[in-house]
This record gives structure tokens, C-alpha cells and sequence, in this order.
């Protein structure tokens, strides 16, 4: 068992392996994780899985050249033969003017501040996963609604990260978290429908309690038994806070550095340039307190500070890594990881958003791929409830909504204000003006 | 997609003549030519550790009362080069080491995986996935029946692990330039080439120790056109179970860059597909897609004997009209899903799923196999040592018919024509989805004009009886299929086939 000391010192060592045979800067990452979950299906265990994996991540520069390695072999000669290799690689890459490690930033503020790290996941046994697992399921199934369990989950996990390069970075923090779900079928053949829930925080004290989860559960399979297909037409569409996120997801692709430069983007070349209505504002901050998605600084040591991404329907900054930041002529947002907390504000109840749509689609689920970052197109296959002078009715399936990105951005009308970033939800409910439906 | 022991091996190369392994891992080459190590001097070799320290690692693993008791070992190198912006802009190497120990007890499985190959660790390992069961039992030794694969599908001459890496750069240059300078219309270029070659070795209590050396490579050209402020990117790639002189005999570079290109000029000039319900032409290359989805997924072992799947009490019925046959055969040479031997150790095969539009197989691992009373079938796969194997596919193909490809489409009055996707998905209750990155509108029997932007979306029972043309030729799609978290390599093989109606997701 390796301890923090030595990981740092492994990692000095690396650097020096590196200065020595001809690297110019060198930066090593190392995960360390330990892992723990049950999977309970019929009132039985069906998997207990446990590890401690390790990983590294070496980067290495040679006068503006790169190469990168990664191994799960931590033995000390295999790393110091990935490390020359990495060398004698990046002599045969192309010299690039942006290459290199960014400059090196204090992280100024409190990192335990976060909250990242739960002492009392370590305390939770076996056999108190076990039984949650096992209760939550019994708890589901016991709605007669519910004919197939599709197997319900506890699962806990803390992990180390720790980022050292040659520039003279050198920080680590931990994170916790624990999550616990269950899945449930119903129905028959095609009229058959599967959904469930879980929950993942930080802290164990904050996880939803079984009952809540399964009566969670409940509700989202049943509304949509006896969904039907409708016909293809243009309404307004309400993305439920869960799936939201797929909407500002597509974004973060469409903002990402190398998408920008490349071009593989709707939005490369919009800096400054009205996206989206007035009232829109999107952010991204690593910083917020017991998120699952908050963590101090990025893959390359920089502070993942809360940035405005979207202000006031103004499109103010892409996410960029060190390189993707030196080729635009700008400055790392602190995003070599992707997006942390990534939100968009908003002050109406989902309940008011679907009161205000006379007709159209309530959706609950997407499936499918269907997003391409350079045009902004979108279409995915879809789920939901039917909206009728702003009631839910009836379940809908079967269908797609298709649309643009440009677009629908422009068409975002209400933002909801139910964000939990606790509980991983980042992405509160947002309405759109209207989109395709295909159907009959 | 995607990933060491005790003795030193120094592959001595000048600069630009290839580096060497990483590891200190290993002795020798065993790849090319020369004959690997039998099984038991394999995980002696390779692992560094002995046939005495495996059996006494099974019998930790059995000591609390399991029925069964598995170690995947996995070395696995993987190496890749991009080029953006003219430049090659990195490289990369990836070395993924370590066991997974697996229990088995009835139903329930442990699961622990280390990659520290001490014994100590190893033991450890063994013991936490023990601890499904819960009481003591003496084991007896072990004696282990050592063996090869019986057939050898894939190409192990000239891996791209082996070459120079100044030759694995002339084809990402190749695919790059060409596809660059292929139209002024295109503005951006990205190239890659990946390889990689996984070791492993599996020891059972049920006195199995065998061995696989499995290749992979990849290379993909992604091309961005601009043309009147209209943006879009087209891919192609190529590659499977196969040696460099693939990219010289089989799929060269041009081949590929030219497809990307020509897919992102036409993509440009592409209208938003018609939303609606439509009879939908899938064309041979990468429609296989569809197959991997609605009949696939739903044909494995464990959606089956958990009955979340809508097939699961369907066996013996006609699930299909009867000029669809369907089987996923891991044996055909050099394919990205091929196979000698699955995760588990089992003999691939080609397995029957449907036949003459009966369901007659579904895709079994142990576990399945079992529970279900089916025979073994090798298809238990598994992302890395890191995973417990789960039943998955390899090489899903829907059979050829008699169809002229022509007539098919000539059969439509109005329809979709759909040629490429960024992938699809479904749900145990047999909704699948495929997003079309390219197709083309069909009216009176002609393809009319490019269309983007498209979803389809059907129910898998019924759109299989919706299948009423298949034709007379056959392509392959290199696909990575997701499922439970493990990504893998697979492919699928349609010939071109008409659905006589499905629903289209465009815009109005």
C-alpha cells in the first residue's frame, strides 16, 4: 500500500527520469480509487465488486513537441520506460508553438472547503450496503405495478488525485461519494416500459432515503405505462430537469476548445455574439460545496474558477484547456477535465413552466445519439407526457424531436429553479419555444 | 474502446525506428511468427507468477464454499498518433495491467480486480470476491488441462505494436493530406491512427489455463467542408484484427480520407430529413447498425434469464418475417469483434439467433448459459481485466438475400435512403434508435437529395416484421458497443434491406 508521501515522490522521480533524458517539461497524474458495490436482483445478491485501481497519466514535452502515456502497471522500471519512450516519441511529433504546460497557478482557495471528502464512507460496512440494496428493492416491488425488477445497486467509492508537473504544481485532492438505485420493468411486449432511480452525493448522510427513491422510482414507471404515438407536428417542449442536462451537454461539446479551433463547432468564431434570449446566463464552477461534480483544479492544474459561459444571452467564453487556449489567443478556463457544476440560471417552479404551455410535450427521456457539434443539429428519440392547457396527460412514445442547438438556444423561453447540485443536478428544468415531433 | 512481471526486455531501437515496450514485462516478442508459450509458462512469463501460485490463489477464491473461480490476467499495449492542423500533434502509449478474480456461487458473482501481481495483493483480491459465500470449504488442488485456441482468426503478422513509428505516421500524413487537399471546400482535417495488442490469460477451478494474443488497429480520417456558411464533418475509418499491410493492401489511407471527404461535401449540401412515417432503405455499409440494436441487444444471455428483455419468452417463435437470418459469428477473420476464445476462455463460434425468421439462440456466457440450460456459445466478453464478463456480441450479421440493391430501392415511391450513423441505441423493452448522419431522399424509386440530420426510431419486434427486401450484398461497420459501463469492439454486417415502414425523426 502506497501512501500520499510516496505517490508524491514517485512522481518527482518521473520528473527528474524526464529532465534527465530530454524533456523540457513533464507533468504526471495519478489516480488512485477504492471502489466497493453490491447489485441485488430478486430479493438476492447477484454481484459484490471490490478493487483499488491505480492509474498515471505522463505528459511529456521535448522543445515543443508532445507525447503522453498512461499505465496501470505502477511499477517503477515500467514508468521510467514510458517516460524515456515518451521522450524519444515526442521527438518525432510535430514542434508546435502552443504545445507545453500551462503556467503555474496557485490554487488560492481552501480545497477542504469543497467538502469533497466524506470520512464516514469509509465506516459504511458491507453489510449495510447489502441490506439498503435489498430493502430499496423489496420497497420498489412491493407497487404490484412494478412486474420486473431490473435490479437495484449500493455503491461507494473515494478516490485520490494528484497532479505534479515540472513547472513546479504540485497539489492532490480527495473526493467520496456513494450512490444507490433501483430499476424497474412493467408492462408487456411492445407496451412494455422500463425506468427507476437513483441518487449519488458526496456524503452519505445526504443520500435520499429508500423510501423516497423507490417511491421515485414508482412514479416515473408508471406515468408512462400505455404510452401512445402521436402524430408529427411543431410544439413547444418542456425538457424535465433530469434529461435538461443533454441540452446544455451538447453545448459543452459545442464550446470545447478543440472544437472551436477546428471548427467542429456551430458556435466557433461567435465570441460576443447574442445566443440566446436576455435572461439566459450559463456557468461553470468547480467550486460549489459537496457537488459531485465540483473538484479544484483541471488535468492540468488549473483552478477551475466559476466562469460565466453565457451572460445575458451574450455567448462571453469558450471552455479551453491550456493548448486550445494558446492556439485562440486566450486563456485556459480551467476545463482540460470538460465541464464541472455547468448551469444555467433560472427563478420559475417547473410547475408554473408547464402551466404556461397550452399543447405540447413534456419530455422524460431521450434516447439515441444524434447531436453533430459543427451544425448544431439535433434529433434523439424521445419519451414523455403530453401537455394539454398545462396539465400532464397522457404518455407519449415512440416519437423524435428534432431541432437545432442555434436555435432552440434562441427558443429557450423559461429556465426552472429547481438545480440541486447535491444530488449531481446541475441542469434545472428549460422550456422550448418549439421543435419537430415526428410520429404517425 | 480499448490495455506486466519480472523480467527485463529491451526492444533496443534507434530514434524512428519504433520504441521499445514500455514494460520490463517481457522476455521475448511473442508476437510474429514466433510460437507463444504454452499456457501454463505464459502466465509464468508474462505474469511472473507460477501454476502453484494460481492454484493457491483459485483456492483462496473458493475457500468460503463458491462453485467457481476464475483469474483474467490482462497486458495490454495501446498506442496511438493524431494529426490536427498539419502537425502530428502527439502521441501516445498505454500499458493496462492487472487480474480480475471472479466468484461464482448459484447465481451471484464476486468481482475483484488488482494490478498489483504480488500474491499478497493477489490473495487479498481473491478473498474480498469470495466473500459472496459465506462458509468455509476445503478446496483440492487444481490440475490445470492447458489449451490453444482452435482456430487463429486473426492477423498477427506485421503488427502495428511492432512497427516503426515513423511508418505508423506516414498513414495518419497519407490520410490526412489526401483528404486536405481532396476540395477547397474543406477547411479542417483530423487523422488517427490507434493500435493496440492484449495478452491475456485466463485459470479457471475448473482446471482451464488458456491464452489469446488479440491484435487491433484503427485508422480514421474526420474531414470538416464549409461551403455559403454551411459547416459539417464526415468520418471514415478502417482497421480490425489486422497487421499493417491492411493499410497498404486492404483499406490504404486514400481509401479512407476520400470517403471522409466525399461524405462531408455532400453533408454540406445535405436538407434537414422530412419528419414522418416512411418505408426506410438501409444501405449495406454501416446499416448493420440496426441489427446490433433491435436484435442484438436483446438476444443476450443475461437480458434474457432476467427477463428484462422483450425477447425473453420468445425462443422457438417467429419473431421476424422469414427471409431474415441472423448470427453473430466471432470467427470470421481479422473483423474488430472476431475472436478465438471469449473472456471466459470458451471456443468462439458463430452463433444462430434467428433463422429463417425463428428465434433459435441467444448470446451465452457462463452464467447465462447455466441459469438458461443453453450450451456455451462464446460470447462472454469483458472491457479489461477490470469487468466481470457479460454476454456480448462480435461480429452480428444479417444473412444476404436475393435482392438486386437497385430493385430495393426502385421499390420505393417515397421514402429514406440511409448510408451512414453516428450509432444507435435501446431499451430493454426493445425501443431502439439510430441517429443517420447521412442519407438521401427516395422519390419514385430514385435517390433524389442528400438528407442530415435524422433519427430513426421503431420497437424491435415489430420493426423485424416490417423487414421485407433483403438484398444480395453485404458491408461491414466498425463499431465500439457499450453496455453495463464496458465499452468493446465489435461490427455488424447488413446487406442492403427495406423496412416498409418506420418512423423518420426530421424537421418540419
Amino acid at each position: 500500500m502506497i501512501n500520499q508521501e510516496q505517490y508524491f515522490k514517485l512522481a518527482e522521480e518521473l520528473i527528474n527520469t524526464g529532465k534527465k533524458n530530454g524533456a523540457t517539461e513533464i507533468q504526471i497524474s495519478i489516480s488512485k480509487s477504492d471502489d466497493f458495490s453490491i447489485e441485488v436482483k430478486d430479493g438476492e445478491i447477484e454481484r459484490l465488486s471490490q478493487a483499488g485501481p491505480v492509474g498515471i497519466g505522463i505528459k511529456v514535452i521535448v522543445d515543443k513537441r508532445t507525447a503522453t502515456a498512461s499505465s496501470s502497471d505502477m511499477k517503477k522500471e515500467t514508468l521510467e520506460n514510458l517516460v524515456k519512450n515518451a521522450v524519444t516519441r515526442a521527438k518525432l511529433a510535430s514542434t508546435d508553438e502552443f504545445a507545453g504546460l500551462p503556467d503555474n497557478e496557485k490554487i488560492n482557495s481552501d480545497i477542504s472547503a469543497l467538502k469533497l471528502y466524506d470520512l464516514k464512507i469509509e465506516e459504511v460496512s458491507s453489510d449495510l450496503m447489502i441490506q439498503r440494496a435489498l430493502d430499496l428493492e423489496k420497497m420498489a416491488m412491493a407497487d404490484k405495478r412494478a412486474t420486473i425488477s431490473g435490479g437495484s445497486f449500493f455503491g461507494k467509492s473515494t478516490s485520490e488525485i494528484y497532479l505534479i508537473n515540472s513547472n513546479g504544481f504540485s497539489n492532490s485532492f480527495k473526493t467520496s461519494s456513494c450512490s444507490t438505485g433501483v430499476s424497474l420493468m412493467s408492462g408487456e411486449n411492445a407496451n412494455s416500459y422500463e425506468d427507476g432511480y437513483y441518487d449519488h452525493t458526496i456524503h452519505y448522510e445526504d443520500l435520499m432515503s429508500n423510501e423516497l427513491i423507490a417511491a421515485e422510482a414508482i412514479r416515473r414507471l408508471t406515468r408512462m405505462l400505455g404510452a401512445k404515438k402521436i402524430k408529427t407536428q411543431k410544439v413547444p417542449i418542456i425538457f424535465e430537469q433530469g434529461i435538461s442536462g443533454s441540452i446544455l451537454g451538447f453545448l459543452s461539446s459545442c464550446l470545447g476548445g478543440n472544437s472551436i479551433y477546428m471548427k467542429r463547432s456551430f458556435l466557433a468564431g461567435k465570441l460576443g455574439e447574442k445566443i440566446a434570449p436576455d435572461f439566459v446566463n450559463i456557468t461553470d464552477d468547480g467550486f460549489i460545496p459537496k457537488s459531485p461534480r465540483s473538484r479544484p483544479f483541471d488535468g492540468e492544474g488549473v483552478p477551475t474558477l466559476k466562469k460565466s459561459v453565457v451572460e445575458n444571452g451574450i455567448l462571453t467564453s469558450y471552455l479551453l484547456d491550456t493548448y486550445s487556449a494558446r492556439k485562440l489567443k486566450m486563456k485556459s478556463t480551467g476545463n482540460a477535465s470538460g465541464t464541472t457544476n455547468f448551469t444555467i440560471g433560472g427563478n420559475t417552479s417547473a410547475k408554473d413552466i408547464i402551466k404556461s404551455v397550452k399543447e405540447g410535450l413534456y419530455l422524460i427521456k431521450t434516447i439515441g445519439q444524434g447531436t453533430v457539434p459543427t451544425s448544431g443539429d439535433y434529433s434523439k428519440g424521445a419519451y414523455g407526457l403530453w401537455i394539454e392547457n398545462g396539465e400532464l396527460t397522457y404518455p407519449v412514445s415512440e416519437i423524435t424531436i428534432s431541432g437545432n442547438l442555434g436555435s432552440m438556444l434562441k427558443d429557450i423561453e423559461l429556465v426552472g429553479n429547481d438545480v440541486d447540485f447535491i444530488h449531481g443536478k446541475m441542469v434545472p428544468t428549460i422550456k422550448i419555444k418549439e421543435m419537430t415531433i415526428s410520429g404517425l | 474502446m480499448i490495455i506486466n512481471s519480472r523480467r527485463d526486455f529491451i526492444k533496443t531501437s534507434a530514434v524512428g525506428a519504433g520504441v521499445m515496450l514500455a514494460s520490463n514485462f517481457w522476455v521475448d516478442k511473442l508476437i510474429a511468427g514466433s510460437a507463444p508459450a504454452a499456457g501454463k509458462d505464459f502466465i509464468q512469463q508474462r505474469f511472473g507468477l507460477s501454476p502453484d501460485e494460481i492454484q493457491k490463489t483459485l483456492a483462496m477464491a473458493l475457500s468460503r464454499g463458491a462453485d467457481f473461480a476464475e483469474l483474467y490476467f490482462e497486458y495490454r499495449i495501446s498506442n496511438s498518433i493524431g494529426m490536427e492542423e498539419d502537425i502530428i500533434r502527439s502521441t501516445s502509449e498505454g500499458i493496462t495491467l492487472g487480474v480480475g478474480i471472479r466468484v461464482l456461487k448459484n447465481k451471484i458473482t464476486g468481482y475483484g480486480y488488482t494490478n498489483d501481481l504480488t500474491m499478497e495483493s493477489l490473495i487479498r483480491t481473491a478473498l474480498s470476491a469470495a466473500a459472496i459465500a459465506r462458509e468455509a470449504k476445503h478446496s483440492d488442488i487444481i490440475s490445470f488441462m492447458t489449451r490453444t485456441p482452435n482456430h487463429q482468426v486473426y492477423e498477427l503478422k506485421n503488427p502495428l505494436t511492432e512497427a516503426k513509428l515513423n511508418d505508423k505516421i506516414q498513414l495518419v500524413r497519407d490520410g490526412y493530406e489526401i483528404a486536405k487537399n481532396y476540395d477547397s471546400k474543406i477547411k479542417k482535417v483530423s487523422a488517427s491512427l490507434a493500435d493496440e495488442i492484449q495478452y491475456i490469460a485466463i485459470a479457471n477451478s475448473e482446471g482451464l489455463l488458456e491464452y489469446d494474443v488479440r491484435p487491433q488497429a484503427r485508422l480514421n480520417v474526420s474531414v470538416t467542408a464549409e461551403d455559403k456558411g454551411v459547416r459539417n464533418t464526415g468520418s471514415s475509418n478502417a482497421g480490425g484484427r489486422v497487421g499493417i499491410d491492411f493499410y497498404k493492401n486492404i483499406r490504404t489511407p486514400k481509401d479512407i480520407a476520400k470517403k471522409a471527404a466525399e461524405e462531408a461535401l455532400i453533408l454540406i449540401t445535405a436538407k434537414n430529413a422530412p419528419p414522418g412515417t416512411m418505408p426506410v432503405v438501409l444501405s449495406k455499409d454501416e446499416s448493420g447498425v440496426m441489427i446490433h440494436e433491435a436484435v442484438g441487444h436483446p438476444l443476450e444471455a443475461d437480458a434474457n434469464w432476467k427477463k428484462t428483455s422483450i425477447m425473453h419468452d420468445k425462443m422457438g417463435q417467429m419473431v421476424s418475417n422469414p427471409i431474415v437470418t441472423i448470427y453473430d459469428d466471432a470467427t470470421i477473420p481479422n473483423l474488430r469483434g472476431s475472436l478465438n476464445i471469449d473472456d471466459e476462455g470458451t471456443p468462439t463460434e458463430n452463433a444462430m439467433l434467428i433463422e429463417k425468421g425463428k428465434l433459435v439462440g441467444f448470446l451465452n456466457d457462463r452464467l447465462g448459459a447455466k441459469i438458461l440450460g443453453h450450451k456455451m456459445n462464446g460470447h462472454a466478453r469483458r472491457e479489461s481485466y477490470m469487468s466481470p464478463p457479460i454476454p456480448r456480441m462480435n461480429n452480428t450479421v444479417l444473412e444476404k438475400g436475393d435482392s438486386d440493391p437497385a430493385e430495393i430501392i426502385k421499390s420505393v415511391e417515397k421514402g429514406f435512403y440511409a448510408v451512414s450513423y453516428q450509432g444507435g441505441q435501446v431499451s430493454g423493452t426493445g425501443k431502439f434508435t439510430f441517429s443517420v448522419n447521412l442519407g438521401y431522399m427516395i422519390e419514385n424509386g430514385k435517390l433524389t437529395y442528400p438528407l442530415k440530420n435524422a433519427t430513426l426510431i421503431g420497437t424491435n419486434i415489430e420493426i423485424l416484421k416490417e423487414i421485407s427486401m433483403v438484398g444480395n450484398d453485404m458491408g461491414f461497420f466498425l463499431g465500439t458497443c457499450g453496455k453495463d459501463g464496458q465499452s468493446v469492439p465489435v461490427t455488424c454486417g447488413t446487406p442492403t434491406m427495406k423496412i416498409s415502414k418506420m418512423t423518420v425523426g426530421g424537421v418540419a
